[in-house]
């Protein structure tokens, strides 16, 4: 399992294809009470459909995006859209109103009630807030990309496949833009319980947060003068799935890797590397920047 | 790129044979739910793989689905040729739903944290279903894939995503074999009760084996579905290496956003038009090639003209030509595993010389006018192209070009 923490050649860029970072963006905390997250929205009234991961995500994919001097740029149309999605994103007040109202006089759950009474304690709107593909959609919505894009969930090595994914895009001049990014809202109610059922879980550093990352070739960027914050070297995955599973791992790590990788650049360290290791299923993944 | 092997656990049949005879024959899967007390919801009709398939054990049936259609595919790939070996360049990468809970669970945890305070011992702590990750993960293991595994969640279009990736991977010279498709079951009261919520469903629940018609003036909404259908697509070097059967060549792939609306699609289906495009210079086609679509065809009232304007717009005067279906009339709406399904459905046909019918279409929207099969099995030539359509909420579209038969 090692070799996942050694650069590949057969992963590494090329000085043809050569990918570079020009944005990139965290957003920490709950937003649902901020004025902020509209400055991202074409319409405020879209927000009403929004749940806390559709707004971090929208908030970390504006600023990256507009410190790459995309937003609102016509090649932005154009551009992949990678993300990563984190657990189940229900609400325990929600749940709590569907739940008081679906109980019988004996205070049993009754699917009479649930059906009858439960549900009506809700917005329709919930169902959307609830759809892991909705992060995307609203990053869609108000930036106007119109892909292609790899939604995936849930956790950092699918954000880790994404990146790859995406580097493959790039150089295979498949898209010329790619907006890479993860969020997680890991003080929901669900994911405490979750979390509750595997033992290495319990002691797990979680967010509510949300990172972002622009990418492109490095001819691109040098074109239309883009300012290059880093270069990335290499991405490696490493995958076990015979590995004792649960060892930890939550989509926050993919905020980790982008936080990390800001402070490194805000530091201007030479050379950032980031490790995910303690994930399911045995799955490693690294990201070398220079 | 090449498909060499198909698994499915469908509501028309376990098994490829039973499933593409019961799509020939027109026969919808559509009955009243069994599955929970239904008898309060508006939508009390879904299209459900019969529990007599199932084992009594199942804790997470969309997860069940996709190792057993998963285990199906990889049987029928090594029916003939040597036999697969996984490895680091081979994997897996499906399309899934929403993970949900046991509301009845969740109110008895509810009440015993609010008594006891939170516990990590809670008898009732099978609320939630298996992590819907899960199971790439126990197919990877089953059958020794060593590449990471990737898991889509954009939605109704997953698991057409989760096919276009695998191929992307395989065409890249990234794999030389790959497990894709997609699982999902959204058959419980939380499912029922979010669609249901959005009026997204029929209401036709009196006459459920004609609520699902795509296409038709008087649909009201879909059916929901579940089940699974897998594929093994290989490098066709790969295939001819082992001597392994071909039943189609995957062609072209292209995604889109709509950028547009949360619940209902771009009315001229600008988003599913630029997914298609892409698909059709993705393989190197002129769309002019086509000879089949395979529609989403939800038979809700917005997305049936909206993907109808998308292929006028994209075929131009041809459209009328190009042979239409839904497999979503009898199968309903499997959600995340609807646009793997809907291709083994086309495979499996074709590679017996037809397509089959869609059912229920009895008098065609004027706003939906195609070459629609209605009625009977259309013959289908070997070697034609075909057009796979999947939409989903949040205007994410996804397409797949392919030779088949």
């Amino acid at each position: 399992m090692d070799r996942a923490y050694e650069p590949t050649t057969g992963v590494a860029m090329s000085e043809a294809a050569t990918i570079v970072l020009t944005g990139i963006a965290c957003t920490e905390g709950d937003p649902r009470a901020s004025p902020a997250v509209n400055d991202w929205l074409a319409s405020r009234k879209s927000r009403k459909y929004m749940g806390k991961q559709d707004e971090l995500a929208v908030m970390s994919a504006g600023q990256a995006i507009t410190g790459a001097g995309l937003r609102g740029c016509e090649a932005l149309s154009g551009a992949g859209l990678y993300w990563t999605i984190g657990h189940i994103p229900f609400e325990r007040a929600e749940i709590e109103a569907i739940a008081r109202k679906s109980l019988d006089p004996h205070a049993q759950f009754s699917m009479h009630h649930f059906a009858t009474e439960g549900i009506e304690q809700v917005n329709p709107l919930l169902t959307f807030r609830c759809l892991p593909n909705m992060p995307a959609f609203h990053i869609s919505l108000n930036f106007g990309i119109c892909g292609p894009y790899l939604v995936s969930y849930p956790g950092i090595a699918q954000f880790y496949s994404s990146l790859q994914q995406a580097c493959r895009d790039l150089r295979r001049q498949r898209v010329v833009h790619a907006v890479v990014g993860a969020v997680a809202d890991q003080y929901n109610f669900l994911v405490d319980f979750y979390f509750q059922r595997a033992t290495a879980r319990r002691s797990l550093h979680r967010k509510d947060a949300a990172g972002c990352l622009c990418l492109e070739l490095a001819s691109t960027a040098r074109s239309r003068g883009a300012t290059v914050l880093a270069q990335l070297s290499d991405v490696t995955l490493g995958y076990d799935p015979d590995a004792p599973a649960a060892q930890a791992g939550a989509a926050a790590s993919c905020t980790d890797l982008i936080e990390g990788l800001a402070q490194a650049l805000q530091r201007a360290d030479a050379r950032y590397t980031h490790r995910a290791q303690s994930l399911d299923y045995g799955q490693l993944a690294s990201l070398w920047v220079r | 790129v090449v498909v060499t092997g198909l698994g499915v656990l469908s509501p028309l049949g376990a098994d490829l044979t039973s499933f593409a005879e019961n799509l020939l024959a027109g026969q919808s899967a559509v009955a009243p739910v069994s599955l929970f007390d239904a008898r309060d919801f508006n939508t009390r009709i879904a299209s459900e793989v019969p529990q007599a398939w199932m084992p009594a054990s199942t804790v997470d049936r969309k997860s069940e689905f996709a190792l057993r259609s998963a285990r199906a595919a990889v049987a029928h790939a090594q029916a003939s040729g040597a036999p697969l070996s996984g490895g680091g360049r081979a994997g897996v990468c499906v399309g899934i739903g929403l993970e949900l809970f046991s509301m009845p669970d969740m109110v008895k945890w509810l009440e015993m944290e609010a008594q006891s305070g939170p516990s990590l011992h809670n008898p009732a702590d099978d609320f939630l279903q298996t992590q819907a990750d899960a199971c790439v993960h126990d197919i990877s293991r089953e059958h020794g894939l060593r590449m990471m595994p990737v898991v889509h969640v954009s939605a109704c279009a997953a698991s057409t995503d989760a096919l276009g990736h695998a191929f992307r991977l395989l065409r890249d010279g990234e794999a030389d074999w790959m497990l894709a498709g997609g699982a999902d079951s959204m058959i419980n009261p939380m499912g029922f009760a979010g669609f249901c919520k959005i009026q997204a469903m029929t209401g036709r629940n009196d006459d459920p084996q004609a609520a699902s018609r795509p296409f038709d003036a008087q649909r009201d909404g879909f059916v929901l579905g579940e089940g699974a259908g897998m594929m093994v697509l290989e490098s066709l070097q790969h295939a001819q290496g082992r001597g392994a059967t071909i039943y189609a060549e995957l062609l072209g792939y292209g995604n889109s956003f709509d950028a547009f609306g949360i619940s209902e699609p771009h009315p001229e289906g600008k988003g599913a038009l630029l997914a298609m495009r892409r698909a059709f210079a993705d393989a190197q086609l002129p769309a002019a090639s086509v000879r089949h679509v395979n529609a989403h065809g939800t038979s809700t009232p917005k997305n049936d003209p909206a993907e109808t304007s998308a292929l006028k717009q994209l075929l131009g005067e041809q459209v009328e030509a190009v042979s239409v279906n839904a497999s979503k009339s009898m199968l309903g709406h499997l959600i995340a595993a609807s646009g793997a399904i809907e291709v083994a459905a086309q495979i499996a046909c074709a590679n017996k010389g037809w397509l089959h019918p869609t059912i229920n279409l009895e008098e065609v929207d004027p706003n939906c006018q195609l070459a629609h099969i209605v009625g009977a099995p259309q013959r289908w030539q070997a070697g034609g192209v075909m057009l796979k359509n999947s939409f989903a909420f949040g205007g994410q579209n996804a397409c797949l070009v392919m030779r088949v038969g």
